[in-house]
């Protein structure tokens, strides 16, 4: 029952890096928790900075270090692809141009290490597919039974005048903020 | 059961334990007052304990943190298997964005004209 150290070391970074990409995922687009992109750098250190990875988290840990090239190039170039696209802004053809190259880079990169097509293979991905949806669906039904049995708030009383006053005077003030010379 | 029959099964087994830990990690990261995680933590962490426990009879192996482990490690090279799947077609919707041309926005045609005329 007793987990080494050196693979204790992989589980926690990829903890770490799974709790800080949650953590980047909260807040507004524009800003985001200050706190979820350096746990997840730190979480990838800690996990990939291994001189050696036990059995099985060597695996891991060699598919994960396979992987960067592609997945970094792949990074940027969205990025950039999509800051350079006519989304939310006029085309930025210098921009776009950086960004395609880049995803042609992670092309080549993925091509490199891409497994044999075989049916075996895509039969697993489709495996991997249902089983990720399987725990998906089994957590959103146990959030729609806490939610179920969760008691619901009574009514809130109306406002007093006091209350009233104090919220037609916010209101006003920011709504005429802007006729004001 | 054959090795091909055995590596779709663990592939199906793995990832399902790889997303609960996910799940698990993404309500840590976000934990909140107004969160209520008692019961689906408790599920995922079942579901977890199932597909290693499922997967270890299908190796002949112990149900144990070793266990645990293979199960997540190969949840971890499926899922990782299905981002060449995701970056196909990423690239082909970035593909679509990139040739498309800027729809026209009522409001920002209508911010333009006033700043035009004042």
């Amino acid at each position: 029952m007793v987990v080494s150290l050196a693979a204790a070391q992989v589980w926690a970074g990829f903890c770490l890096f799974g709790i800080g990409f949650a953590m980047h995922r909260t807040g507004p687009a524009f800003k985001r928790h200050p706190a979820g992109a350096p746990v997840v750098l730190l979480g990838l250190a800690i996990m990939l900075l291994h001189s050696e990875p036990p059995s099985p988290e060597s695996l891991l840990v060699q598919a994960a270090t396979d992987a960067v090239p592609w997945i970094v190039s792949a990074a940027i170039g969205i990025s950039l692809v999509l800051s350079g696209a006519p989304i939310y802004s006029n085309r930025k053809p210098l921009i776009l141009l950086v960004g395609w190259a880049f995803i042609l880079a992670a092309w080549y990169f993925m091509l490199g290490i891409l497994p044999d097509l075989t049916l075996t293979e895509i039969l697993s991905w489709l495996g991997s597919i249902l089983g990720a949806a399987l725990a998906i669906a089994v957590f959103a039904q146990s959030v729609r039974y806490t939610e179920s049995k969760t008691p619901t708030e009574p009514e809130s009383t109306p406002l007093s005048e006091k209350e009233r006053k104090y919220v037609q005077s916010v209101l006003k003030r920011h709504l005429e903020a802007s006729d004001e010379p | 059961m054959s090795p091909e029959m055995d590596t779709i099964v663990n592939a199906f087994l793995g990832s399902a334990a790889l997303t609960s830990l996910l799940i698990i990690l993404a309500l840590l990261g976000t934990l909140n007052p107004y969160h209520r995680p008692a019961i689906p933590l408790t599920v995922v962490t079942m579901v977890i304990v199932i597909s290693t426990y499922l997967a270890s009879i299908s190796w002949g192996g112990d149900m144990g943190t070793l266990a645990i482990r293979s199960n997540l490690v190969n949840g971890a090279l499926s899922i990782l298997d299905l981002l060449y799947l995701a970056f196909s077609v990423l690239t082909a919707l970035i593909l679509r964005a990139s040739l498309r041309s800027r729809p026209d926005d009522p409001l920002i045609a209508l911010s333009e004209a006033e700043s035009d005329s004042e």
